[in-house]
């Protein structure tokens, strides 16, 4: 197995479910133009953006506990989050469409809706949920929860339309040892030219400073 | 215990390599003290350290001849997620091996706070905008007058150095429509009166060959010259050696200025942990030195001088006061600010852009990554900022205060289509467009308050002690402010002719622009040194007595550096 191959076996199925749901909401596989092309209709989920989040979470914080530093893996507790929020607004009557009744018992975040899904962000940002049942170490901690579900959110973003998924089968490596496969599929979606070394696109210059015996004068 | 003959390490040690650090060590340096600099993360760019992410390499450097072009740009690459993960990137605070965590703070509310280790410091990945101060917002307000520092000011300037930005498609548009909109030219550095202007950069003047087709586009990117490849953001790698790097981050401007004066030594890998201080029986207390981490074997070290410079930045400055037992000051951490910035973009048609600028788009990736502004003095500014499409993406559509805009969209008659939020299949739609979008970064004039805040967390630590905690609510009148900017920033992008208009409402947590947390007139006096620890001095955004008025922060560190440079020479070594 490549190294990513053997994280990726080390995150247990709840989780990484619950990741590809939350992506996929957030990004879906929506097409982007009338001329269809897996390409440019691929979404968070199909560039594996799920595990980018469960990387990002994993290997975020560390603290001293006890007598050394310690890393605390925030992603099986973050998914939980998500789980108990998808229970608390299922039984608070708000769901939109009835969720996967064959999926609801392993994971209710991914056996809603999208919509539900992102309703789901949003009474946890919101702070609309007894802070009481939330998990460690978000228990008791809306803060923490609402700097997490902004994060999930802007993190998604940035991992799909950045080009970590070209990293192909060197994306859960650490990131000194990744290496570009391709040219990022997102990256043909938002029509970005990728990393050149300059443009030729200069219009002149607005105004200029000149600078003589330590004062300057604008031209 | 403590012997004022004692002989010291060096005459000066600087906590901090950063915006402030790197210029007061080329200003002490010049003026030949002894200078060691202790700085956290990792040097890029030089040969001490080959591999500065995964070996630890050298311990330190104070050769001109150690720094090194091909290390620097094997490292920065310009790829965004490479360059700019919080979590794991090139770019990040954290330790130099990017196998570790970063560094962590505790924030109980939306945002990030986006800071830098290593040489260089943020200003790294800095877009080098490079204005003063409001004169306004500093006259009758801090304890020193502007014409004070306009001396500063200019050497600052000519040292980087900065000039107007050029202009390419997306500051033509911004001109286009700040001119519609009625906002008169100001052709000037001393902003007193509203209107807009190219950004003063410190940025090299583009390459005289760009256009000269007899060049190659590699060619030019190995010479000296801005090639307007728009990745300010992500680390600029235009340059024919590290000092010639096209954006003036102090790690291509100050650093080589700095070793070059044969009097400076440099030392990354290094956290400083605690300040030492002694009884001095005329001075009362006083600085004497630092114990420091280091960051790869976690062996503690320490160092003596006779003056101490602080410049870990707007968290890490106070931070380190606290951690090491100084007397208490209210203020230490305090009235922190930091443009409580926000985000508005619009997306055109690109029949329309045809027509006003004969080009089929905005070409958000070309250019400076922010090439000009309108200044209003009093209210704040607001700047053409455009990245590359992640980071865009997140800024744009995954962040805000407003929470989602499908579930809460803008109260009638507001001038944005959309508030907050987007997902699912509209933020793909939107980001096909990311090509004729155009964003702009508010900047605010923030009221300074006690209640923003860094302090020390009572239970949690890293390896470098209690940890800092983050607490930030803008006041009314600061929100009054911003929301009034992002009014003129919607104007000036429809006259410009954009057909819809974002406002992401950023979250307050979200900084950039941090300042104001050991303010001059309560934590040190208008020399910059501590009232009650006698020879430490602060050059840093810390420093500030407030948030400027608006304008991007550095500019003004960096000529209160040169002053505290020259005041600890005149006070202590002459
Ligand atoms: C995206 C972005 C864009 C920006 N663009 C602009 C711009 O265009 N114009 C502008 O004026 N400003 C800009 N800024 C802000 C600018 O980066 C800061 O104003 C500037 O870097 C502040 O300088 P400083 O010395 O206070 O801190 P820093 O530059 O952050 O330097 C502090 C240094 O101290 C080190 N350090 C911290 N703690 C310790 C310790 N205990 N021991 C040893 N070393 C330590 C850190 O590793 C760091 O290198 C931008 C910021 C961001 C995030
Ligand atoms: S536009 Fe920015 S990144 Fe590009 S060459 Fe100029 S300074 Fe460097």
């Amino acid at each position: 197995m490549h190294p990513s191959a053997i994280y990726a076996a080390t995150v247990d199925s709840h989780t990484f479910a619950t990741f590809r749901a939350l992506v996929e909401a957030i990004i879906p596989d929506s097409p982007v133009s009338a001329t269809y092309s897996p390409e440019l209709t691929a979404g968070a989920a199909d560039l594996c953006i799920h595990e980018y989040m469960i990387w990002e979470l994993d290997h975020s914080l560390s603290l001293v506990l006890g007598f050394g530093l310690t890393d605390i893996p925030l992603s099986c507790s973050t998914a939980g989050l998500l789980n108990v929020g998808a229970v608390h607004l299922a039984a608070s009557r708000q769901l939109q469409h009835p969720p996967n009744p064959l999926l609801w018992e392993s994971g209710p975040f991914s056996a809603m809706s999208r919509n539900d899904r992102i309703s789901v962000l949003a009474m946890l940002e919101q702070g609309n949920i007894d802070p009481g049942v939330l998990p460690p170490p978000y228990r008791n901690d809306l803060g923490f929860t609402r700097y997490m579900i902004d994060f999930l959110n802007r993190q998604t973003m940035f991992g799909n339309y950045s080009e970590w998924s070209a990293y192909g089968t060197t994306r859960l490596r650490t990131p000194t040892e990744r290496r570009l496969e391709y040219f990022p599929v997102s990256w043909k979606q938002a029509e970005y030219p990728g990393v050149v070394p300059g443009y030729r696109a200069l219009l002149g210059y607005m105004l200029t400073i000149e600078r003589k015996g330590g004062e300057s004068t604008i031209v | 215990m403590y012997d004022a003959d004692a002989m010291f390490d060096a005459d000066v040690i600087v906590i901090g390599s950063g915006g402030g650090g790197a210029v007061a060590a080329k200003e002490l340096g010049e003026a030949g003290l002894k200078v060691l600099v202790l700085e956290a993360g990792p040097w890029y760019g030089n040969k001490q350290w080959a591999n500065p992410n995964s070996e630890r390499g050298g311990e330190w450097s104070s050769d001109y001849k150690d720094l090194d072009v091909g290390i620097y740009k094997k490292i920065f690459n310009a790829y965004e997620n490479n360059m700019n993960d919080l979590v794991s990137g090139v770019f990040r605070f954290g330790p130099a091996d990017r196998r570790r965590t970063p560094w962590h703070r505790v924030m109980r509310q939306k945002g990030e706070i986006w800071q830098l280790s290593g040489v260089g410091g943020t200003t790294q990945l800095y877009w080098s905008q490079s204005p003063r101060a409001f004169p306004l917002a500093v006259d009758n307000i801090w304890p020193i007058s502007y014409r004070e520092l306009v001396p500063y000011y200019e050497k600052a300037e000519a040292t980087l150095p900065v000039q107007f930005a050029p202009t390419t498609p997306k500051e033509e548009l911004f001109y286009y429509g700040a001119k519609k909109a009625g906002w008169p030219l100001i052709p000037t550095l001393n902003v007193t009166t509203p209107g807009y202007r190219p950004n003063p950069n410190a940025i090299l003047p583009t390459n005289e060959h760009l256009m000269d087709q007899s060049y190659s586009l590699e060619q030019l990117s190995n010479m000296e010259g801005c090639t307007l490849k728009g990745n300010c953001v992500n680390g600029c790698t235009t340059g024919s050696s590290v000092d010639k790097i096209a954006k003036r981050s102090t790690l291509v401007s100050y650093v080589p200025l700095a070793l070059k004066t044969g009097n400076v030594a440099i030392r990354p890998n290094s956290f400083v942990i605690k300040l030492l201080t002694a009884q001095d029986p005329k001075e009362g207390l006083r600085a004497t030195g630092v114990q420091f981490r280091d960051t790869w074997t976690g062996e503690i070290g320490e160092l003596t001088a006779r003056t101490v410079v602080m410049a870990a930045g707007c968290i890490e400055s106070p931070r380190l006061w606290l951690n090491s037992g100084l007397p208490y000051n209210e203020w230490v951490g305090r009235g922190l600010t930091n443009h409580c910035f926000d985000w508005v973009a619009g997306v055109f048609d690109e029949k329309d852009l045809m027509s006003i600028m004969g080009l089929p788009a905005v070409y958000p990736y070309v250019g400076h990554t922010s090439g000009a502004r309108v200044d209003i003095p009093g209210t704040g500014i607001f700047q053409v900022s455009c990245l590359s499409p992640g980071l865009m993406s997140f800024l744009t559509y995954g962040f805000s205060e407003a929470g989602y805009d499908a579930l809460n969209p803008p109260e009638p008659g507001a001038p944005w289509d959309i508030h907050g939020r987007v997902v699912g299949p509209q933020l793909k739609e939107l980001m096909m467009n990311y090509s004729r979008t155009m964003s702009i970064l508010i900047l605010t004039d923030d009221e300074t308050l006690y209640r923003n805040r860094v302090q020390i967390d009572p239970l949690l630590k890293d390896e470098n002690g209690p940890i800092p905690i983050m607490h930030y609510t803008p006041s009314p009148k600061t929100l009054k402010r911003r929301d009034q900017l992002a009014r003129y920033a919607s104007e000036t992008l429809k006259q410009a002719g954009a057909r819809k208009i974002i406002r992401s409402d950023t979250p307050f947590g979200s900084m950039i622009h941090l300042e104001s947390t050991m303010r001059m007139g309560y934590v040190t006096d208008t020399n910059c040194e501590a009232y009650q620890v006698r020879r430490l001095f602060i050059a840093d955004n810390s420093v500030h007595f407030n948030g400027i008025g608006g304008p991007n922060p550095t500019l003004t560190t960096q000529a209160l550096a040169t002053r505290t440079a020259e005041k600890i020479v005149t006070k202590y070594f002459s």
